[in-house]
């Protein structure tokens, strides 16, 4: 939108009233401590989420459905009433405003777009509530249909639009008020594959363009990795991790993180010391592996992480020291080829999984060496999220 | 099946995140056999292919019969039956003369007492109707949009009353509205009235009766309708800054009047062809064509008045069925419609 070039992502210009976070910088919206217990339920959907976003950035709740991220983004908008916890944007106290007066922009899953309104009506809905002019209303209408790409289709029904115009039109109504906070629950999962990448792009642009801090829930790790800024995700109603997309998928702090964000061996081992800042763990028939990450003391059990691609496969040779396995399976991929391989004798499966065009595959029973480089085994703890406040 | 074209959505599907690690069976192609390429038109074989080539139309007819059949006896006939009669001529002691003409026609539509009647009856309709909408439509909202488990138990309750016959319920109103009735007696108990208040015998008995007798309909045909309404629009709408008075009359409003405009059709359909609530109830003072027409045609022994009585109320039907469809194309071009270009 032209007339929002005040909030630029790259320079945050922190507004008094943004609360400071622990890394230096103005957490636009914090949540604190949100705990929600549907009546009628035993167990909390939400179980204490601290999240803070920082102004003009955009953060990704990635979970598994069931999890409670559209919850916790129904309690943020002010549809859903906490059970416990604060919503504070730029410092104020949000918590127990009602749901229009809070700013916010939503964009639901089906859109929620009223059908008996055209698009232009639908975009103007909120400069309606806001009582804006009618000349800055036409002009604003016509600049965030614009931003979406949607100019020409302003007189159409909604009953008239495909999938990806309807969310474009959602996107326009929620962004057109200049809301504090854009919040998007699954804003891609009703589009079709190819639709979902174009909608991906197309949704990073706009929120660059107009530097709407934003949450947005989704269960697709692809779409919280390549979209968000911060990635937190949720388990069980908790938080289990919070940090950039790398940290999340090369630094997984939890045996949970590790799975649900890309594959992984998780391999169950004993620490037997350090050795500068790796941990040395025992797994069974693989020796002694060092380990980066969190360190674990002598003796406890620790599990290592080892991404499938990080493992290189070569045919085995007479040497010692190196550990050797059995392809189980191959499956071909087209990019990639899916490998298990068996350790030693009866050692652990090992998924493993090499591009293709760079070595001739191997095919069930070949006996292959394994190697990886040093920093690809990660510890992770196996702590489930219960026994311990998130992070 | 054919499994010579995979379909490309389905190959590149990425596997099931939480799965990733634990499984040893990788999503590939063996996991989805039944979803390769699209069932080829021809491979239905050609014995079913024959006989859906025999014509769709004669199967659905046949179908139809039946009804067709049923519907021609016991309405098509009758019906032709009430115009030939409304052409005859009553004379005096119940004689009908065959004839083919106007007479009755001329004669009653001279009469300012039918149309007194038709006045009555229609006026009777209109404030039935207004009087059943404004009560049913809260009730209607309410039990569209709860997400109680007794849901199902409310809309039950709700319809329960079409269990009891109406001649029965309009006793029970004649009980309650008459001057030795519950509400007089209470009302003088307490000394807040001096003469009994004109409850029953008059239309304003009717209308009270009639609006309780018809309210299930009005909240089944109202239910039935508001299939539009979704609780996400009106989250939606607040998220935008309205506040609920704002949501009802932008959002809920709009989106429920398809629903009140089938439950008016209904009940003011219902409330012109009443007989007994207003025969029971207006005590003989409130006139309207389905007690007129049985007057004249059992009392009377006026066959053809009380044909051309029945013709006129078809009329009216058809009228009011014409503004229903009119009103009902109108709203629907509001959903759907070619946009209009925004002034
Ligand atoms: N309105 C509600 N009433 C009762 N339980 C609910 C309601 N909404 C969600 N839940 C429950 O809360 C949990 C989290 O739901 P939700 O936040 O929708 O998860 P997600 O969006 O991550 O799939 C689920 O177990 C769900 O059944
Ligand atoms: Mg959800």
């Amino acid at each position: 939108m032209a007339d929002a070039p005040a909030r630029t992502p790259s320079a945050p210009a922190a507004p008094a009233g943004d609360t400071p976070s622990p890394e230096g910088s103005a957490a636009h919206l914090v949540l604190d401590g949100l705990v929600k217990t549907y009546p009628g339920k035993d167990g909390a959907a939400v179980r204490g989420v601290d999240l803070a976003v920082e102004r003009g950035r955009m953060l990704a709740v990635l979970g598994p459905s069931g999890c409670g991220k559209s919850t916790t983004l129904r309690m943020i908008a002010g549809l859903v009433e906490p059970t416990a916890g604060r919503v504070r944007v730029g410092g104020r106290d949000i918590t127990d405003a009602p749901v229009h007066r809070r700013d916010m922009g939503v964009v639901f899953q089906s859109y929620a777009l009223f059908p008996h309104l055209d698009v232009a009506r639908n975009v103007a809905f909120g400069l309606e509530m806001r009582k804006t002019p009618k000349a800055d209303l036409k002009r604003k209408v016509a600049e965030a249909l614009e931003l979406v790409r949607l100019g020409h289709l302003a007189g159409r029904r909604i009953a008239q639009l495909s999938g990806g115009q309807q969310q474009r039109v959602a996107l326009a109504r929620a962004l057109v008020v200049e809301p504090a906070v854009l919040l998007l629950d699954e804003p891609l999962s009703n589009l079709d594959a190819q639709l979902r990448a174009a909608m991906r792009d197309e949704i990073c642009r706009i929120q660059r363009e107009t530097g709407v801090t934003t949450v947005f829930v989704t269960h697709d790790q692809q779409e919280a990795l390549s979209m968000a800024d911060r990635v937190a995700v949720m388990n069980h109603g908790r938080i289990e991790q919070t940090g950039s997309p790398e940290d999340i998928y090369e630094r997984p702090a939890r045996s949970f993180v590790a799975r649900f964000v890309g594959r992984a061996n998780l391999l169950p081992g004993t620490a037997e010391g350090q050795d500068g800042d790796h941990t040395l763990v025992a797994l069974d028939g693989l020796g002694r592996v060092p380990a980066a990450g969190e360190p674990v003391a002598r003796g406890g059990t620790a599990t290592v992480m080892l991404r499938p691609h990080r493992i290189a496969l070569s045919p085995a040779a007479g040497g010692t020291g190196a550990v050797r396995g059995t392809v189980l399976s191959a499956g071909y991929a087209g990019e990639t080829v899916a490998y298990r391989v068996r350790v030693g004798d009866d050692g652990p499966l090992l998924d493993v999984e090499r591009p293709t065009g760079t070595q001739e595959p191997f095919g069930p029973g070949a006996e292959v060496e394994l190697t990886w480089d040093h920093a690809a085994p990660r510890l992770v703890s196996d702590e489930d999220g219960d026994s311990e406040g998130s992070r | 099946m054919t499994a010579d074209s995979p379909d490309p959505a389905h190959a590149r599907t990425p596997p099931d995140p939480p799965a990733s690690a634990g499984t040893p069976e990788s999503p590939g192609p063996a996991a989805t056999p039944g979803s390769g390429g699209a069932p080829h038109p021809s491979a239905a074989g050609p014995a079913p292919a024959a006989t859906r080539r025999r014509s769709p139309g004669r199967v659905a007819f046949a179908l139809l019969l039946p009804g067709l059949l049923a519907l021609l006896l016991t309405y098509a006939l009758p019906l032709v039956w009430v115009l030939r009669m409304s052409l005859n001529e009553a004379e005096d002691g119940g004689v009908i003369r065959q004839t083919l003409s106007v007479a009755t026609f001329t004669h009653v539509l001279g009469s300012s007492h039918y149309w007194n009647v038709i006045g009555q009856t229609l006026e009777l309709g209109v404030l039935v109707t207004l009087c059943t909408l404004v009560v049913s439509y809260p009730v209607a909202l309410f039990l569209a949009r709860t997400t109680s488990r007794w849901r199902s138990l409310l809309v039950a309750l709700a319809v329960a009353p079409l269990l009891i016959s109406s001649v029965a319920r309009t006793f029970g109103w004649m009980a309650i509205l008459g001057t030795q009735g519950v509400v007089n007696k209470t009302l003088d108990g307490l000394g807040l009235t001096d003469t009994p208040l004109h409850l029953a015998n008059n239309l304003t008995g009717v209308v009270i009766a009639s609006t309780e007798i018809y309210m299930p309909f009005a909240i089944l045909a109202m239910i039935s309708g508001f299939g539009r309404l979704d609780p996400a629009l009106e989250h939606a709408a607040a998220a935008l800054g309205a506040p609920r008075r704002t949501v009802f009359r932008r959002i809920v409003l709009p989106l429920t009047l398809p629903g009140v405009l089938t439950a008016a059709l209904l009940v003011f359909v219902l409330s012109l062809s009443g007989y007994v609530t207003p025969r029971l109830i207006g005590g003989g003072r409130v006139f309207v064509l389905a007690t007129e027409i049985y007057d004249e045609a059992i009392t009377a022994l006026n066959w053809p008045v009380a044909a051309v009585l029945s013709v006129l109320l078809l009329a009216v039907f058809g009228v009011v069925i014409s503004l229903y469809l009119w009103a009902q194309k109108a709203l629907e071009a509001r959903f759907t419609g070619p946009g209009e270009a925004r002034s």
